[in-house]
């Protein structure tokens, strides 16, 4: 018996052994990162130096202008290599929280100021403000820095912004009689009735891609005064008033009143809609801007198009500035050198070349005028590029359980919303309900 | 018990303890190989996650998890969204099993009957099962999609064009359990046409003699020998439907506005989304202890009804 007990006793040793051991390997004993000093362009290591870039490019083009980019930085800097390890966007933010808690994430993170911020509050990224050239820091306005800042450091280097803009195909409009517009802004009224007038027997005035529809909101809704968020950090609140409900009661109001909104493109992702708006089905598609290089690609010959002027809302065109962003791993082992290939990174050139690929805006000004110059604002690129500047930090940015909200209760409040199966006031009290129940 | 039994007479018994404790070294010596993968894969992870639902653990960097005893279960009980994703399991794994069991028994019925092409038949009924979850998900979105092939039989026969049957509110659950059933149909089929095969012939025969129609067969013979093999497919069924996660996942995410927000997919935004792992550990524990409950209840009155 007593033989037994021990013999037992042994077995449970040897187990709790592997366990410790199991758990010792566990944490990682990464070395605590010091931000430096204050470098414009750092020294050349003493050791060659890999990093690797954790790069969200899917476009083609942005895919070979990222790869002449690192290709050129290698042929430069021998002694510091970067490697692109590609990834995708679809899941990446899981993929992130998993690589950083496993001590496995790349030095150099692509991805989008939103997203980005929380691993910033959770202490993943590293402080990005001394490595900055002052030649960035200037060209980039005060906005779009906003929303890449948190408890004052720059966490991420802003590269690539998108806004929301209305595609026409000019052939369906002038058959319904209406003017292409131009100018600076399309006021928001006008912007309906172009819809309803282009309204004609089997064909809607605009399709609109609404099926991850929060982006869309909190971004257009800026227009109308419509932040959603009060306040900063934990202890913001989310306030829904008229600015806030205007956009999602407009667009109610064209499906329902105006009849002038295909209704089935509202559970369409905004990729789906644009084969129906090649089709002939609507006259109008609200789409991400960058959509102008899939629309100059892939629309069928003799299909005439046209972005028309930044939408403007009761209060402004304002949109909110989510840019693309590069950051910087905390628990690089080259926190300098990675900083300073996002630097080279962020040149006027390079982010001309990749924003082009894109359709994107540059966060530069140097680079936006690259383009316009290159382009000579043909495929839209006038537009895109003007309505970069109504592009401005949104509050919603600076919220740590943004992305849970958006998740788990905005996207589907506003999913309920546009089936029609609840009201404004059910809308407004899911919202903050929801956002309620998260903080608890 | 068993070892008072055997125990061997009195006089050899110092010879016999000898070789006993031979042959129980032994024993242990074959037994620690496969009890250390035991061990360090399913008892320390099942442990470390206990630990976890009792603390406050975040997936923050360097960040120290305190002890919060049970702060994690008693916000749990307010969490109407998680309870709501609870139900909706319930719904998807309740309809799954019953809607597997049911047709898994008709196809076990018409490969056990002796039909031409046999083997081809059940090879062709295996197929779901030789397919990873994320393709049969991608598979089965590509058939609910508004221009897909679903749409074109509905209104082939006269219905609407265009449901967009995964992001309408009414449509999705069902549709995620139609695709749920059909690609767990093959385990269900395959256990209850090896139980059926085991059903002697002898007494379909004698039924049979005694004037009993096939009807009456299937229910007084073949479903009273099979009662052990529903139990046990219905149960692990169970088990794995309310544990499923990749097939959802895929289709559709949760939505629509949360109508297909399984128990675990919610636990996974839980704990990857907003990294709150202590938290969504609690939600864990609580889904394991649930099913645990359902099952013994489940079990005990089957077997119950068994000895009966």
């Amino acid at each position: 018996m007593n033989k037994r007990t021990s013999q037992l006793l042994a077995l449970v040793g040897v187990g709790a052994l592997a366990l410790t051991a199991c758990t010792s390997t566990g944490g990682s004993t990464t070395p605590e990162a010091s931000p430096g000093e204050a470098v414009s362009s750092a020294a050349p290591p003493a050791e060659k130096v890999d990093l690797t870039f954790q790069s969200l490019s899917d476009q083609p083009g942005a895919i070979a202008a990222t790869e002449a980019v690192v290709k050129k930085w290698n042929a430069e800097n021998p002694m510091v290599q970067v490697k692109i390890v590609p990834a995708g966007w679809d899941g990446v933010y899981d993929k992130l929280v998993t690589q950083f808690a496993g001590g496995a994430a790349p030095d150099i993170i692509h991805y989008e100021a939103a997203s980005v911020i929380p691993f910033a509050l959770d202490g993943y990224l590293a402080d990005m403000t001394p490595y900055i050239s002052e030649d960035m820091k200037s060209d980039v306005n005060q906005g779009i820095w906003d929303s890449v800042t948190v408890n004052d450091q720059i966490i991420a280097v802003p590269t690539e912004l998108q806004s929301y803009m209305v595609f026409a195909n000019t052939k369906m409009l002038k058959s319904a009689g209406i003017t292409v517009p131009t100018g600076d802004t399309l006021k928001w009224d006008d912007f309906r009735a172009m819809a309803k007038q282009a309204t004609t027997g089997g064909q809607f005035g605009l399709g609109w891609g609404l099926k991850s529809p929060t982006a869309t909101f909190m971004s257009l809704g800026l227009g109308n005064g419509g932040v959603y968020f009060d306040g900063e950090g934990d202890t913001a609140k989310v306030v829904i008033g008229d600015g806030e409900l205007k956009l999602p009661n407009e667009i109610m109001a064209m499906n329902t009143e105006d009849k002038s909104l295909e209704p089935s493109t509202l559970t369409q992702s905004g990729g789906d809609v644009l084969a129906g708006f090649y089709a002939g089905k609507y006259a109008m598609t609200v789409q991400g801007s960058y959509q102008a290089a899939n629309i100059a690609k892939d629309a069928p010959e003799g299909f005439e198009w046209a972005v028309l002027p930044a939408l403007e809302g009761t209060k402004s065109a304002a949109q909110s500035a989510n840019p693309q962003t590069l950051s910087v791993n905390i628990d690089s082992k080259s926190v300098e050198q990675s900083a300073a290939f996002v630097n080279y990174f962020a040149s006027a050139e390079n982010l001309a070349a990749l924003n082009t690929a894109d359709a994107l805006i540059p966060a530069s000004k140097a680079a936006r005028d690259l383009i316009a110059e290159q382009t000579g604002g043909k495929d839209g690129w006038t537009e895109i590029l003007a309505s970069g500047d109504h592009l401005e930090a949104a509050p919603f940015m600076k919220v740590p359980n943004y992305t849970q909200w958006k998740d788990t209760v905005a996207t589907p409040a506003f999913q309920t919303f546009l089936a029609g199966q609840s009201d404004a006031d059910g809308l407004s009290k899911a919202l903050t309900d929801g956002w309620t129940q998260i903080n608890r | 018990m068993t070892d008072t039994a055997v125990r061997p007479p009195v006089t050899t018994r110092k010879k016999t303890t000898t070789i006993a404790r031979t042959e129980r070294r032994e024993a242990i010596a074959l037994v620690i190989p496969a009890t250390l993968p035991i061990l360090i894969f399913s008892v320390f992870p099942l442990i470390n996650g206990i630990v976890l639902a009792f603390t406050d653990a975040t997936l923050r960097r360097n960040v120290e998890s305190n002890f919060v005893a049970f702060d994690n279960f008693a916000r749990l009980v307010g969490d109407t969204m998680f309870w709501e994703s609870f139900r909706i399991g319930l719904v998807w794994s309740i309809s799954v099993t019953v809607l597997q069991l049911v047709a898994g028994m008709g196809l076990a019925l018409l490969l056990n009957a002796d039909l031409r092409l046999k083997g081809f038949t059940r090879v062709l009924a295996l197929v779901p099962w030789a397919m990873p979850p994320v393709v049969v998900a991608i598979m089965w979105k590509l058939i609910y999609r508004q221009t897909g092939p679903l749409n074109a039989i509905v209104s082939a026969f006269g219905g609407p064009t265009n449901t967009d049957w995964l992001a309408n509110f009414d449509t999705a659950l069902p549709a995620v359990i139609v695709v749920g059933v059909w690609v767990g149909m093959p385990q269900t089929t395959i256990t209850l046409l090896a139980g059926l095969q085991q059903v002697p012939m002898e007494l379909h025969e004698a039924a049979q003699v005694d004037g009993a129609n096939a009807w009456n067969r299937f229910w007084k013979i073949s479903i009273p020998s099979l009662r052990p093999i529903v139990a046990a497919i219905t149960s692990l069924n169970f088990i794995w439907n309310f544990n499923s996660f990749g097939l959802v996942y895929v289709m559709t995410e949760g939505g629509p506005g949360g109508r297909t927000m399984l128990p675990m997919l919610f636990t996974y935004l839980e704990a990857f989304k907003s990294k709150h792992l202590g938290y969504a550990a609690a939600m864990g524990l609580v889904l394991v202890v649930f099913v645990l409950i359902l099952m013994s209840f489940y079990l005990w009155s089957q077997f119950r009804k068994d000895k009966d």
